[in-house]
């Protein structure tokens, strides 16, 4: 077990562009960092860096005391779980999993009683004389991972372990693999597009797109203080509603189609006559009877029954975020509808409701606002803003 | 150019709803051509094995004999013990087997190159190798003969190996390349993260799973160094160095053609393809990498 580090790690494939830039990244003995992004953001060339898989073009990748740049992959000690399992179809569940301690060269017996061992803990006891052929996906997927515990590496590394699997399996799979890191304790790096993944599993959480780290956190403090408006799109499902509005009365107040908030014990006073981007979480849109504070008024337009709860539609009016480049393509707001006819602009604000609340699409409704949960960012660069009058949700995590 | 030959898959007949008589009527069709192309292609191998066993009145009698009536074995003594057959059949299993191995070792490692690594004028290269099997043998008899005169290389088995390596190792390669370009990347990546070198990972893990390739290509490699006849029959001049084909070739002098002694001949000298064939067919085993990624 030992310590990952990327020391302002690049990586470029001849003449394009970068595929990684200057990536800092610490991973702690034991730590389990989940790297998330969408598709093409780098985080998969990252890890085939650390596995030796793809050389590094610049910087330094660390496990342990030891720089890894100009190690062959089999001298770094490390094991990896493929998207696709990678299993040697040719060989026996056992030779499967027996084959790094036979390349270690792992004396016979110890590699008999290691293989047994790892087979009765993760349910494969019987199939240890199958093809890999011969076995479900969801016990495929255990003999992945079965082969890289069975050798005691320095780290893990997953590419997109559970991508294959069904949905169903995805979730128990998922509670499976953190158990076991639980349990064994080994540094863990585990590459996913899916942030619900990212989320369930990570101790920490790295995002990255084009290349660039975006924000390392736990899931938590990503959820609640994303640093800029790409994390802020892209963490959190259904994603975070983003609006344009502009800030008036020595930042005291946020103005948006119709409406006038007062931003109660916030301040924007930088910001105060410029346009910028409002965020707030669909659980923190809620129906106004009752609320005493401000109010936006809207009209339902879809009402979307999860069972629990139900996700309701509201279109209100203000402007929607004209920098889509800023945000995470997958959770771009639906573009403007011609549901209010009356407003020049509108935005759809997406609200997590309680199953028992009533609505039907096409009625008019008002939504409690609380400032004090709002997020604000930085039009032109995305970056998360801070209020003066510090709330602990709007600190910036760095 | 070689006997290789019913690879293709039987034709389906389209489902259609139509009524039954028709389609069994146009399946029986089918069957019959299906038959129609066995015979026309079983038959001269018949004819030939029938003949091995005719007594000589019976060959050449104008009523043609299709079952040998009283078959005698006269014909095999004679052609074994006609001169320079086990020099020749030594010389076929030498230029053969030499054929075989080096084809597939040479042809392995050319194949991991090619599908395996990325280098400048990889495209043409694979586009050449396709390119020379386009050229007819014929054209080449000339140009290769004074080459290989240039390098002493004429009337010698290793001359006839080398050229026989040309030939086959284009088809060898481009087939192994196909069977390699279907195994995922991540195997020896996976084995290489596991402790194996690159090599070792090719060794381990590739090679295995090329199993159907390489059986492919060393029928591919036997048939064409068994059989090939014209290269053995211009280069090979001293009758001790001839192969089974050329020594073949021997029954048919100024005097007209000794035919019963032939077709024995014929008959054993099909023998070890057929051997062989059966030997190794059952490698061919499809879907021996299933199992390795997702289902």
């Amino acid at each position: 077990m030992a310590e990952l580090e990327f020391i302002h790690v690049g990586k470029t494939y001849g003449g394009e562009a970068p595929a990684v830039r200057d990536l800092n990244l610490k991973i702690d003995e034991g730590e389990f960092v989940v790297l998330v992004g969408p598709s093409g953001c780098g985080k998969t060339t990252a890890l085939r860096m650390v596995a030796g898989l793809e050389e590094i073009t610049e910087g330094e990748i660390r496990i342990g005391d030891r720089v890894v740049n100009d190690l062959a992959p089999r001298e770094r000690d490390i094991a990896m779980v493929f998207q696709n399992y990678a299993l040697y179809p040719h060989k026996t569940i056992y030779e499967n999993l027996a084959f790094g301690l036979r390349m270690r060269k792992v004396p016979k017996d110890e590699q008999r009683r290691r293989v047994e061992e790892i087979a009765q803990k993760l349910g494969l006891a019987d199939m240890l004389n199958r093809r890999p052929a011969q076995l479900s996906g969801g016990q495929r997927q255990r003999v992945a991972m079965g082969r890289a515990i069975v050798r005691e590496p320095e780290a893990f590394l997953m590419d997109e372990p559970l991508s294959n699997l069904d949905a169903k399996l995805r979730v128990q799979m998922r509670a499976e693999i953190a158990r076991i890191q639980q349990a064994l304790e080994v540094t863990t790096l585990y590459v996913t597009h899916d942030q619900v993944e990212a989320m369930t599993m990570g101790d920490r959480v790295a995002v990255m797109r084009d290349g660039v780290l975006q924000q390392v956190d736990t899931p938590q403090r990503l959820y609640d203080a994303p640093a800029n408006l790409f994390v802020a799109s892209f963490v959190g499902s259904p994603p975070m509603n983003l609006f344009e509005a502009t800030v008036e009365a020595d930042g005291t107040q946020l103005v948006f189609g119709e409406t006038r908030l007062e931003l109660g014990g916030r301040l924007l006073r930088d910001y105060s006559g410029r346009r910028l981007v409002v965020g707030i979480r669909p659980e923190e849109v809620r129906e106004a009877s009752g609320w005493d504070g401000a109010r936006v008024r809207g009209r339902v337009l879809l009402v979307e029954a999860l069972g629990a709860e139900q996700l309701i539609h509201i279109e209100i009016a203000a402007s929607p975020l004209e920098r889509a480049d800023l945000v995470d393509a997958a959770a771009q707001p639906p573009g403007p509808t011609l549901g209010v006819e009356e407003l020049e602009r509108s935005v759809t604000l997406l609200g997590r409701f309680d199953r028992h609340l009533l609505l039907t699409p096409g009625e008019a409704v008002e939504v409690a606002i609380d400032p004090s949960l709002l997020h604000f960012f930085d039009l032109e660069t995305g970056l998360a803003l801070p209020t003066t009058d510090v709330p602990a949700v709007a600190g910036v995590a760095g | 150019m070689s006997s290789v030959t019913q690879i293709a898959p039987t034709p389906v007949a389209p489902v259609v709803t139509r009524p039954r008589s028709r389609k069994r009527l146009r399946k029986a069709g089918w069957n019959v051509l299906g038959l129609l192309v066995l015979a026309v292609m079983v038959f001269p191998v018949y004819w030939m094995v029938s003949t091995a066993f005719k007594p000589g009145h019976d060959i050449l009698s104008y009523t043609p004999q299709f079952i040998p009536t009283h078959p005698v074995l006269s014909n095999f003594t004679d052609a074994i013990h006609q001169q320079f057959f086990w020099n020749a059949v030594k010389n076929s299993l030498i230029v053969t087997s030499v054929v075989v191995v080096l084809s597939l070792v040479l042809a392995f490692l050319a194949a991991l190159a090619l599908a395996k690594f990325s280098f400048y004028g990889r495209k043409p290269f694979i586009v050449v190798i396709l390119g020379v099997q386009m050229v007819p043998l014929a054209a080449l008899i000339i140009p290769l003969y004074i080459l290989m005169s240039r390098v002493h290389q004429v009337d010698k088995l290793s001359g006839v190996i080398v050229m026989y390596l040309t030939f086959v190792l284009p088809f060898a390669v481009w087939t192994l390349r196909g069977f390699l370009l279907g195994v995922p990347k991540e195997l020896e990546e996976s084995a290489m993260v596991d402790g194996a070198t690159r090599f070792g990972a090719f060794v381990r893990i590739l090679l295995p799973l090329l199993g159907p390739g390489l059986v492919a290509t060393s029928i591919f490699a036997f048939i064409q160094a068994w059989n090939e006849f014209i290269i053995a029959y211009v280069f090979l001049h001293t009758p001790e160095k001839q192969t089974l084909m050329v020594w073949l070739a021997s029954f048919t002098t100024l005097r007209g053609t000794d035919w019963g002694p032939l077709m024995a001949g014929a008959t054993l000298c099909s023998l070890p393809v057929i051997i062989f064939f059966v030997l190794v067919q059952r490698k061919i085993a499809f879907g021996l990498t299933a199992g390795a990624v997702k289902g």
